[in-house]
C-alpha cells in the first residue's frame, strides 16, 4: 500500500440558482486503495474539521450497481478506468503529484442542484412514459409458458444491465439520452412480453426523451465508451429500428 | 400530424439526415459513374454530357429533386449543428474524448461546409458555364489550372472525411448494426469514400499533372 | 403490549386460503377513496406500491434516494428461491418451507414460512410477465441454480444481478403507476416519525432532504419497507443510505421490535484494509464451491502465501467439517474464520483474513474453466484489491450482511400499531435466526406483491377510520418533535469545529463496539460490558460532534447525524436482546452454549420464542415480551454439517 499527495479541483455550486466555480484542495497521504468515494469522504472529514462544508455527492451502494454516484474527472464520466463507476475507481489510478478536475454530469436535462449532485429525474420520466409492460400483479401465466431462445434472454440481460446513472448523457458531446432509453427499449423489444405495447412505448419513451431536453444522438459512441455497464450502442441501432417501423406503421 | 411529429423528434431528424444522405450518396455513384468517362477520352465524357443534356426535362427534375435533398440535409445538418452547439458550448472545464479517431465525426458539420462551398463554385463553372464551350473543354481548361485543381482536391477529401462517419452513421441510425455485418460495414466506411475520393479527386490531377494532355 | 400473531387456524397448506377467504375487502369503487402510504422502494416498497394502485389505492410512496430504482435491493447478487420444481428434483412448496424453517433454525413462524413458500411460484411468473430477464435453458425454459441450504435447484437468476433485474421489474411497475396517476412518487424525502392518531397509524413525518424541509403526510394506512440495520455495524455491505431510523421511529411510538439481535454475517467478504474504508463488498458465496479456506498451522506466520508449504497451512473447514468441508452454512464458516483470526493465525496487512485459495482446482479444471465459472467475480476483485485470485490465493473476511429482525408483525404483517405494516427485511417475519441464500429477494417480493394488499383491505374493511387532514394536532406534535431534535443535533455544532467529533468518527466507535461485542460470537460478560460503554458514546455523541452547514438545507452530514443518533438508540436493544436469548441459534452464537465441538446449541425447552421489545420511555430501559413459537407441523432438529 502507498499513499499519494493531490491536488483536487472540484466544482463548488451552493444550489441550483447559483454561480458555482471550481475551488482547489489540497489532499495527502491518500492510500491507493481508496475507492474515489472514501477519497473524497476522506476530504469532507477534512473540510468538516477546519469548519468548512463538505462537498455534496450522491452515491449509495458503493458497489457500482445502485447507479447513484458519477462525476466527471478530468473531462471523463466516472473517471479513466473502463467500465466502472465512480464508487469502484480506485486511487491506484491516479499518480503522486496529479492534479484532478471533478465536475458534476452535466445535461441541459440534469441541473446542479449542489457542488456534484445533481437532478437525474428526468431519467425516470423517461421509463414512466413506457419503459414497462403494462401487466397488473396476479393472474399472469406460467413463467415458462413462453419459450425465450437464450441468446434473445442474455441480449435482452446486457441491455437491462443499464444503472441509470446518467453517464452517457454526461459524456455524450449533446448531451442525449438514447444509450439509457435505447437500453429499456432493446430490453422489451427483444422479449416476447414486450411486444404487445412495444411500438407505443418506442414512441412515448422517444417523445418523452425529447421534451426533456436531452440533446440529439449523433453517433460519437461516447456514451459506449465510458458506460460502466458496458452496454453497446447497438441497442440505439435497435431503438432507431423501432422507433421508425413504430412512426410509420402505428395507429 | 403524426407526420411531422415523427420527422421533428430527435430521432426523425437523424433519419432526415441519413435518408437525405443516402440519396445524395445514390447520387454521388450517378455522378462519379459519368465523370469517369473523363479518363477514358474527351470524346466520350463529351458524348456522355451530350446524351445526358437532350433530354432537358429529365435533367430538370432530377436538378431540382436533388435541389430540395441537398437543401434539407444541408438545412437539418445547420440546425442540428446549432442545436448541438447550444447544448456543448462552455460545458465543462476539461473535456476528454474517450473514443479514439473521433476526427470525422467531430468534424461532420465543417467538412459538410467545405462540400457546400465546393457546390456552390461547381455548379456555376460547370452547370452554368457558357453553352457554346463544349464541357469536355471546360473540364480540361478548370481543372488543369493549380488553384482551381488543388481546391477541388481539397473538396473531395472534405467529402471522404464526412463519407467515412456519415456511411456508418447512416446505417446506424436505420438500425443497421450486427455483429455479422459490422466488420464489413466498417471496411465500407474505409472503401467508400477512398472510392470516391480517386476517382473524384483523380480527375483534377489528371490535368494538373499532365497525364490528361492527350484527352 | 398484546403480541397476538392471528395465525389463522386449519391445516397448514390451507391457511392462507381460508384467510383470505374470511378476510373483509374493499369495494373496488370505494378503494379510491383510501390513501396508502409506503415508506421505501426496494423489492417489498416499489412491489408493494404498484400493487395496492393497480387495486384501486391512492398511494403515496417515499424513497430516500434521488430515484425509487436505487433502494439496496439492486445489490442482491445470487438468486431468488421458488418451489417451481422445473428441474424435477423433487422440489415442493412443502420442502422449500421446510428449508428455510430449518436454515432459519427453528425460530420463525411456521404458517408465515408456509405461505412464503406457497406465493413463491407467483413471483416467478410475475417477474417473467414484467420482462425481467432471467437465465434461459437453450429451449428456452427458465434456467435454475443450487443455492446453500437446500439439495434442489430452485433457485431463479438473471446473472449475478438478481436483485437489480427484480427491482427493475417492480420499479417499472411502479413507474406505470406513478404515469397514470395512481401513485404520487416522492424522492429524496426520508422519514423522520410516524403519527398516530388515535391510536393509529395515520400519517408520517418527513424531511426533505433537498431543501430540510419537515412535512407532514396522511393516510389511512402507512407502510415501512425500509430495510434492515446493518448499518449499526458502520461496515457492512448495505448501501450507505440504509438506516434504521423509519423502524426505530415507529418502535418509539409503540411498535414491537423482534429479535434485533439476529443479524446474518457473511463469511466471503473483502477485508477491511483501512481506517477510511466505507463500506465492505460482498463476494459471492459461490465462491467456495471451488475455493480452499486455509490459513497458517503457526500463529503469527508472515511470510507470504506462495511461501508456505502445504504441512504448514491448515485447512481447518475441511478438517474439522469433512462432509461439507468448504460449504458449511454461512453462519459457521464466519464462526470459524473469526476463531481462527482471534488464535493469531489470520493474515493479510490486519490479520484478520483468511485465504481462499484456488490453485487446486486451477491444477485440476484449468485456468480457462476456473475463469468461466468466476472470472467476472476475480475481476471486481482484483479492481478492488489490485490482486490477482488466479496468481495469489484471496484474502476473504466475514461481514455484516443481513438483519433478520426487524419490526415484529402478527401473520398479516401488520406491527402492534394497528394501521402500520412492515414489508420486506424490515419486519421479522419469514427467516428465523438465519436467512438462506435467495430467500430475502422472495420475501421481499411475496410481502409486496401478493400479501400486503389482502392485509390492507382487512384491515380497512373491519376498522372504521375518522377522517384527518394532516393537520390535527397530532401531525403538528411529530413535526415539532422532529424540529426540536434536528435543532438539538445542530445546537450541539454551535461554537465551530474544534475539538470536536465528526459523526464518522462516532459511527465508527459504535460500530466497533457491536462488532468486537455483539457480532459473530457473543458472550454474557462481555455483552454486559457493551452495554455498560454504550451511553458513554451516546453521550460523546450528543457533547460533541460537530455538523457543518445548517439544517434547512441540502446536509449530507446532518442526515448521517440523525441516523448515527437512532442506531445509538437502537444499539441498546440489540445488545439487550442478545444477552436475553443465553441459547445459541443459527447466526447468534453464545459463547455459554455451545456442543462440545464448538457448534452453536439450541435451547429449545426456553427459547423457543420470539423476543419483542417495547420501548417504555428514554429514561427507563426497554421491556422484552415473548411470542411462544409453536411448532405443529415440523420437528425441530440439531442442524449438522459434520
Amino acid at each position: 500500500m502507498s499513499s499519494i499527495n493531490l491536488t483536487l479541483k472540484i466544482w463548488r455550486q451552493h444550489n441550483s440558482d447559483a454561480l458555482g466555480n471550481l475551488e482547489t484542495y489540497d489532499l495527502d497521504d491518500v492510500h491507493t486503495d481508496m475507492s474515489f468515494l472514501e477519497m473524497l469522504d476522506i476530504l469532507n472529514e477534512k473540510l468538516t474539521k477546519e469548519g468548512k462544508e463538505p462537498v455534496a455527492f450522491d452515491h449509495d451502494c458503493r458497489e457500482g450497481i445502485c447507479g447513484m454516484c458519477g462525476a466527471v474527472i478530468d473531462g471523463i464520466a466516472h473517471g479513466p478506468e473502463k467500465e466502472v463507476t465512480l464508487c469502484q475507481l480506485h486511487m491506484r489510478n491516479f499518480s503522486n503529484g496529479d492534479t484532478i478536475v471533478i465536475e458534476p454530469f452535466r445535461s441541459r436535462a440534469f441541473p446542479v442542484k449542489k457542488d456534484l449532485l445533481v437532478d437525474r429525474s428526468a431519467l425516470d420520466r423517461i421509463i414512466q412514459s413506457g419503459g414497462y409492460v403494462s401487466v397488473n400483479t396476479g393472474g399472469t401465466p406460467d413463467g415458462n409458458s413462453l419459450p425465450i431462445p437464450s441468446s434473445n434472454a442474455e441480449l435482452a440481460m446486457d441491455a437491462a444491465a443499464c444503472i441509470g446513472c446518467g453517464a452517457c448523457v454526461a459524456s455524450c458531446p449533446n448531451g442525449a439520452a438514447m444509450l439509457f432509453t435505447s437500453a429499456k427499449i432493446s430490453q422489451l423489444a427483444l422479449l416476447p412480453q414486450g411486444q404487445a405495447e412495444k411500438k407505443q412505448r418506442a414512441l412515448s419513451m422517444v417523445a418523452q426523451m425529447d421534451e426533456e431536453g436531452f440533446g440529439n444522438c449523433t453517433n460519437a459512441k461516447e456514451c459506449e465508451a465510458v458506460c460502466p455497464k458496458g452496454i453497446s450502442i447497438r441497442n440505439i441501432a435497435r431503438l432507431n429500428r423501432e422507433y421508425l417501423f413504430a412512426a410509420l406503421t402505428e395507429g | 400530424m403524426w407526420f411531422v411529429r415523427f420527422l421533428s423528434s430527435s430521432i426523425g431528424k437523424k433519419l432526415i439526415m441519413a435518408t437525405t444522405g443516402l440519396l445524395l450518396l445514390l447520387f454521388l455513384c450517378t455522378h462519379v459513374a459519368g465523370n469517369a468517362t473523363i479518363y477514358m477520352s474527351s470524346k466520350v465524357f463529351q458524348s456522355y454530357a451530350d446524351e445526358l443534356h437532350s433530354h432537358p426535362l429529365i435533367v430538370i427534375v432530377f436538378s431540382t429533386i436533388f435541389l430540395f435533398i441537398f437543401l434539407a440535409h444541408i438545412g437539418m445538418g445547420l440546425f442540428l449543428f446549432y442545436q448541438n452547439w447550444q447544448v456543448s458550448k462552455s460545458r465543462y472545464s476539461v473535456t476528454t474524448r474517450v473514443v479514439k479517431n473521433t476526427f470525422s465525426s467531430e468534424t461532420m458539420p465543417y467538412t459538410g461546409l467545405i462540400i457546400l462551398t465546393f457546390l456552390i463554385v461547381h455548379i456555376f463553372s460547370f452547370t452554368f458555364s457558357s453553352s457554346e464551350v463544349p464541357i469536355s473543354v471546360t473540364v480540361k481548361e478548370l481543372l488543369g489550372g493549380f488553384f482551381y485543381g488543388l481546391f477541388y482536391i481539397v473538396s473531395f477529401i472534405a467529402l471522404a472525411f464526412h463519407l467515412n462517419h456519415g456511411f456508418w452513421s447512416m446505417l446506424q441510425t436505420f438500425g443497421l448494426n450486427h455483429p455479422r455485418y459490422n466488420d464489413a460495414i466498417s471496411k465500407l466506411t474505409l472503401i467508400l469514400p477512398l472510392f470516391f475520393l480517386i476517382l473524384f479527386a483523380g480527375i483534377p490531377l489528371y490535368f494538373m499533372t499532365g497525364l490528361g494532355a492527350s484527352y | 403490549m398484546e403480541l397476538n400473531s392471528r395465525v389463522p387456524s386449519g391445516p397448514l397448506a390451507d391457511k392462507w386460503n381460508n384467510h383470505r377467504f374470511s378476510n373483509k375487502l374493499v369495494n373496488p369503487a370505494n378503494r379510491r377513496k383510501y390513501k396508502v402510504i409506503v415508506v421505501g422502494t426496494g423489492l417489498a416498497g416499489a412491489s408493494a406500491s404498484a400493487t395496492l394502485a393497480e387495486q384501486g389505492y391512492e398511494v403515496q410512496t417515499f424513497c430516500i434516494q434521488d430515484s425509487p430504482r436505487r433502494a439496496h435491493s439492486i445489490a442482491a447478487q445470487g438468486g431468488i428461491n421458488a418451489a417451481k420444481n422445473y428441474q424435477n428434483d423433487g422440489d415442493s412448496v412443502h420442502r422449500l418451507f421446510y428449508d428455510t424453517i430449518k436454515g432459519g433454525d427453528f425460530r420463525a413462524r411456521e404458517a408465515n414460512v408456509y405461505r412464503l413458500a406457497e406465493v413463491s411460484n407467483e413471483i416467478i411468473d410475475q417477474c417473467v410477465a414484467q420482462g425481467v430477464p432471467f437465465a434461459r435453458e437453450y429451449g428456452g425454459t427458465l434456467a435454475n441454480r443450487s443455492f446453500g441450504g437446500a439439495q434442489v435447484s430452485r433457485t431463479f437468476y438473471a446473472r449475478g444481478q438478481t436483485g437489480q433485474q427484480l427491482l427493475l421489474g417492480a420499479y417499472s411497475a411502479l413507474s406505470r403507476q406513478i404515469h397514470a396517476g395512481n401513485v404520487k412518487m416522492f424522492n429524496r424525502r426520508e422519514m423522520m416519525d410516524v403519527v398516530l392518531v388515535d391510536g393509529k397509524a395515520r400519517g408520517i413525518t418527513v424531511r426533505d432532504v433537498m431543501t430540510g424541509e419537515i412535512e407532514s403526510y396522511y393516510a389511512d394506512v402507512v407502510i415501512l419497507a425500509t430495510g434492515g440495520y446493518g448499518n449499526a455495524y458502520f461496515l457492512s455491505t448495505n448501501a450507505m443510505a440504509s438506516n434504521v431510523t423509519a423502524a426505530w421511529r415507529a418502535h418509539k411510538k409503540g411498535a414491537g421490535f423482534a429479535n434485533p439481535s439476529f443479524v446474518q454475517i457473511h463469511p466471503t467478504c473483502i477485508p477491511v484494509h483501512g481506517d477510511y474504508q466505507s463500506k465492505l463488498t460482498l463476494m459471492s458465496e459461490s465462491l467456495r464451491n471451488d475455493g480452499r479456506v486455509w490459513v497458517p498451522k503457526k500463529s503469527d506466520d508472515k511470510r507470504p502465501a506462495s511461501q508456505i508449504p502445504e504441512e504448514d497451512r491448515d485447512y481447518y473447514l475441511e478438517n474439522k467439517y469433512p462432509s461439507f468441508g468448504n460449504l458449511v452454512p454461512r453462519d459457521v464458516a464466519s464462526r470459524n474464520a473469526k476463531e481462527q483470526c482471534d488464535e493469531g493465525k489470520g493474515v493479510g496487512n490486519t490479520g484478520l483474513a483468511v485465504y481462499l485459495d484456488f490453485a487446486d482446482a486451477i491444477k485440476r479444471d484449468g485456468e480457462e474453466t476456473i475463469l468461466k465459472k468466476y472470472g467476472n467475480l476475480f475481476q471486481m476483485y482484483e479492481k478492488i484489491t489490485d490482486s490477482n485470485p488466479v496468481e495469489e490465493p484471496m484474502l476473504i473476511y466475514p461481514a455484516v450482511h443481513y438483519t433478520m429482525g426487524g419490526l415484529w408483525v402478527d401473520y398479516d404483517l401488520m406491527t402492534t400499531i394497528p394501521g402500520l405494516f412492515a414489508i420486506g427485511e424490515c419486519n421479522f417475519s419469514d427467516h428465523g435466526a438465519n436467512r438462506l441464500g435467495a430467500s430475502a429477494l422472495m420475501q421481499g417480493l411475496a410481502d409486496g406483491y401478493f400479501i400486503i394488499a389482502t392485509s390492507v383491505a382487512n384491515y380497512l374493511g373491519t376498522n372504521s377510520l375518522d377522517k384527518v387532514t394532516g393537520t390535527e394536532a397530532p401531525f403538528k406534535d411529530s413535526k415539532q418533535e422532529v424540529e426540536e431534535r434536528l435543532d438539538k443535533l445542530m445546537q450541539n455544532s454551535t461554537g465551530g469545529p474544534a475539538d470536536k467529533l465528526t459523526v464518522d468518527e462516532v459511527h465508527k466507535e459504535l460500530g466497533r463496539l457491536l462488532w468486537d461485542h455483539c457480532g459473530m460470537a457473543r458472550e454474557e460478560k462481555s455483552l454486559e460490558k457493551a452495554l455498560e460503554e454504550l451511553p458513554e458514546i451516546k453521550k460523546k455523541f450528543w457533547d460533541s460532534v460537530y455538523i457543518p452547514g445548517i439544517g434547512k438545507d441540502l446536509n449530507q452530514s446532518l442526515e448521517r447525524a440523525g441516523r448515527v443518533a437512532d442506531f445509538l438508540e437502537f444499539a441498546e436493544i440489540m445488545i439487550r436482546d442478545a444477552l436475553a436469548r443465553k441459547e445459541s441459534c443459527g447466526c447468534h452464537l453464545r459463547e455459554e452454549s455451545q456442543t462440545e465441538e464448538h457448534e452453536a446449541k439450541r435451547d429449545d425447552e426456553n427459547y423457543t420464542h420470539v423476543s419483542v421489545w417495547e420501548h417504555i420511555s428514554d429514561e427507563d430501559p426497554p421491556q422484552m415480551h415473548k411470542e411462544e413459537l409453536e411448532f405443529e407441523f415440523v420437528t425441530p432438529s440439531q442442524r449438522s454439517y459434520k
